[in-house]
């Protein structure tokens, strides 16, 4: 892990911008001034910065050029815990925060850094602090408490009728049953655990370019709507779309997590804002593939291709593709040395990942939301189906769906035996849906859920499970992945759409999506 | 066998035209059996059995097809017109075909057959990768709205539902031109009526949808519409279908209408 490359190495290889740059911040923990951006550090942001990671290095672009980190508000402890936005979306980690990071500074500081604060940095802040068994969570999967009002309160401020009512079958944390935290505790909260997302390529993520009406395409609902302008936003954001706008989302942000005395100001939000939609990160060095945006490479590798990007634009995989890569490291030539010759190989695994992704069919069956929306349910498709959107691989305008990460029977669930070494570490929920409206259409009346996703914020039957997917950026430097951390390795992602989908894969397709998945 | 004679009997009273072998071209059918998928070398066939003979439902294809596949796990309602084109994947062609997916959960509908060498796809389907850019649903290429006709005294929207269910997927562009219209007209009042549809099948069973369910959509259209900026108060009922089940487009009371007044 400890792995400082020389760039001196990739000189011949490097572009203009690195050259520019001035060292890459190795990711030790002996290193950790370098890399880890402790909040109100007052560095100054450059306009380019490069991170080590497992698999090689990230590449930040912050396209509008240095800031003064001093005073700004995505860098500042702004609450009264000393977390700044910062401490959870770090840099080094394609702007979210991966397990490794978590477990290196609750060595560096026993466990006393902010990100570590009882109000979400624990399984429940009735628990006490400082004891990793109170942190195992964030130790050990990465994930924070995400705390939401039950039942869910709509737009107009009205409580929503939920169409199920919500069981705690399951309370390892002990928050869920809580006189205080509790579901039908005095804050009338239920607890799940999320992983950070990127923010980064945010202009992305919330471009409403694409698939944007009063009308939810999926389903038909009325769309959030930004409280500014009234229009109709893209739905794309947080795990459950709770959140409308990147504005409404960093005063949430500041209320919860940061546990701010007061609102952020109108001019703090806008510099978080503007800070966001400005910001691309992506890998930019494999230790596998080498340079990924030399100029004649691939043209959807690297920060700049996201910089460069039109955002709101479907991929159709024949003239604008999710990830572009115009087949060059196709039939590469074998090589001189054997650094080349194994640079080419990797190369063209990282190409075939690229294939399978957009070409091998599998039966997509039972996820609701896209086999609901007019493809039939199985659907003979593709990764890309439901990853469609060019550059950054997330869904078109409302992007949660049921993959079964956190629902009964495909959710990672240790085996239920007397001789089993771990227990449970999740809640477990017990959705019963009201008899006189139709089931879900693929688990029934009765749903087991980690985690209900989108139904905490719709109350409907239907959303139970089903979570917004994330851009896949950075993905290098931020494991572990999806919403619920339960893949802790790419290659455990893969597997999983393997046991879910009954894809079968070769060991070489895992091989290659797992490379494919790394550059990016 | 026998059963089924014997029903056959029975129905052989109820109606005169009872389903026979060998249905003949123009001819209606409507039945509620198990979709089957067969899987080609392109995109899957939906298929479905009534009364010994299979029917090709659709193929495969994206979100903004007319038609599109019903789902493993649930019966579905079949509602076509037996056409004389050729058999796709082994199936009488029903042109044109209404699908609903029935709600409940039916477990035996479980039947996906693996790609057969004499069933194959003649016709260039969406394939199943790559679009090749080829979504229906991608935006109008001139990038303008499209003209709108002048408004004149009162508009009437049919929306049509799937089997007892409400808004889904197939309504954001029916709520977005009522919003237009109102707008447009302007609609000084609005009467939402919800039906509660009723088929008369073509074994003579008459399958009608869950009591509450014309209110509810007419509540969930007029919830969503105030919601989307409709600014008169609408006026909401409801009604039972059953009177319009006659075996002919039954689908068609499985609807909310919604009918604006300028004045
Ligand atoms: C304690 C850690 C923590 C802090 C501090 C924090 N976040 Fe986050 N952030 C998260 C988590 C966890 C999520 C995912 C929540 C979910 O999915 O429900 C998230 C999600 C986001 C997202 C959504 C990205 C997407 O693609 O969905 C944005 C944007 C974001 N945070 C910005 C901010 C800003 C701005 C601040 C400061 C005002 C901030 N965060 C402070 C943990 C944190
Ligand atoms: C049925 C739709 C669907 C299909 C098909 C699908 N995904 Fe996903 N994917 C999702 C959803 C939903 C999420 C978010 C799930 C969560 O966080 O719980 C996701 C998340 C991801 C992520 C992001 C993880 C993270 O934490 O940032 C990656 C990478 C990914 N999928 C890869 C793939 C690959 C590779 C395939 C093909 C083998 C694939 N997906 C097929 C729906 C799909």
């Amino acid at each position: 892990m400890n792995r400082s490359i020389n760039l001196c190495v990739f000189l011949l290889a490097c572009t203009a911008t690195t050259l520019l740059m001035a060292e890459t911040p190795s990711r030790s923990a002996e290193k950790l001034r370098e890399w880890w951006w402790p909040p109100g550090d007052g560095r100054v942001f450059p306009a380019y910065v490069e991170y080590d990671n497992e698999l090689g290095r990230l590449g930040i672009v912050n396209a509008n050029g240095p800031i003064e980190t001093a005073g700004h508000p995505f860098f500042e402890p702004l609450g009264t815990n000393g977390r700044a936005c910062v401490s959870c979306h770090q840099p080094a980690d394609g702007m979210s925060l991966s397990v490794a990071s978590i477990r290196q500074i609750w060595e560096a500081t026993n466990g006393t850094d902010p990100i570590f604060a009882p109000i979400d940095g624990m399984n429940c802040p009735n628990l006490p602090p400082g004891d990793p068994a109170s942190h195992s969570l964030l130790l050990e999967r990465g994930l924070f408490r995400i705390a939401l009002p039950w039942p869910p309160i709509g737009d107009d401020g009205q409580p929503i009728e939920p169409e199920f009512t919500l069981e705690v079958v399951r309370d390892p944390t002990g928050c869920n049953t809580d006189p205080v935290y509790g579901i039908d505790g005095e804050r009338r909260e239920i607890s799940v655990y999320r992983r950070p997302r990127p923010a980064a390529n945010l202009r992305y993520v919330v471009s409403t370019r694409f698939g944007v009406s009063p009308f939810i395409g999926k389903t038909g609902m009325l769309a959030a709507v930004d409280p500014e302008t009234g229009l109709p936003v893209n739905m794309n954001m947080m795990a459950d779309a709770r959140e409308p706008t990147l504005k409404t989302q960093a005063q949430s942000a500041a209320r919860t997590h940061m546990e701010v005395a007061k609102p952020l100001t109108p001019e703090q939000l806008e510099k978080i804002r503007e800070f966001e939609l400005q910001l691309y990160a992506a890998q930019v060095y494999s230790n596998g593939a080498g340079r990924l945006d030399e100029p004649d490479g691939p043209s959807g590798l690297g920060p700049r291709a996201l910089e460069r990007g039109q955002d709101g634009v479907l991929g159709n995989n024949t003239t604008r593709y999710v990830i572009p890569m115009e087949n060059k490291w196709a039939n590469l030539p074998e090589g001189d040395t054997p650094e080349e010759r194994e640079r080419n190989a990797f190369r063209e695994s990282v190409q075939r990942g690229h294939d399978v992704f957009f070409f091998r069919t599998f039966w997509i069956r039972d996820a609701m939301h896209i086999n609901t929306v007019g493809l039939g349910n199985p659907a003979k498709r593709t990764c890309a189906t439901c990853h469609g959107m060019h550059m950054t691989g997330m869904d078109t305008a409302n992007g949660w769906m049921d993959l079964g990460t956190t629902n009964h029977p495909w959710a990672l669930e240790p085996p239920e035996d007397p001789w089993a070494k771990k227990l449970p570490e999740l809640p477990l929920f017990k959705i019963t849906c009201r008899e006189d409206l139709p089931p879900h259409p693929f688990y029934g009346r009765v749903i087991y859920t980690q985690d209900p996703g989108r139904a905490l914020i719709s109350g409907k039957c239907e959303d139970v499970g089903a979570i917004v997917m994330q851009q896949f950026r950075g993905l290098a430097a931020r494991a572990p992945y999806f919403s619920n951390g339960s893949a802790a390795t790419l290659r455990e992602l893969v597997d999983f759409y393997d046991r879910r989908f009954n894809m079968r894969l070769t060991e070489q397709e895992r091989i290659d999506l797992v490379n494919f998945l790394s550059v990016l | 066998m026998t059963g089924r004679a014997h029903r056959g009997a029975v129905l052989l009273l109820l109606i005169s035209s009872a389903a026979q072998a060998a249905p003949a071209p123009g001819e209606r059918i409507s039945f509620v059996s198990c979709p089957i998928v067969r899987d080609t070398r392109t995109v899957p066939c939906w298929l479905a059995e009534y009364d010994g003979e299979t029917y090709y439902l659709t193929i495969q294809t994206d979100v903004s097809a007319p038609v599109t596949p019903p789902m493993l796990g649930h019966l579905v309602l079949v509602e076509g017109v037996v056409s004389d084109a050729p058999r796709i994947c082994g199936g009488i062609v029903l042109e044109p075909v209404r699908l609903s997916v029935m709600p409940e959960i039916d477990a035996n509908c479980n039947t996906l057959l693996p790609a057969d060498e004499r069933y194959t796809i003649d016709f260039n389907p969406r394939p199943p990768g790559p679009s090749a850019g080829r979504l229906a649903f991608a935006p109008n290429p001139s990038g303008q709205p499209e003209p709108r006709p002048a408004l004149e005294g009162p508009q009437t929207v049919d929306v049509y539902f799937d089997f007892d269910r409400g808004v889904s997927f197939r309504h954001p562009s029916d709520l977005m031109s009522i919003v237009r219209i109102a707008r447009d007209l302007p609609a000084r009042r609005v009467r939402i009526t919800g039906v509660r549809g009723a088929h008369l099948l073509s074994d003579g069973t008459l399958l009608r949808e869950s009591a509450g369910v014309g209110q509810r959509r007419a509540e969930e259209v007029a919830r969503l519409l105030r919601g989307a900026g409709l600014e008169v108060e609408p006026e909401i009922d409801w009604i039972d279908g059953e009177a319009e089940a006659d075996g002919i487009d039954d689908w068609r009371s499985r609807r909310v209408t919604v009918v604006l007044f300028p004045d």
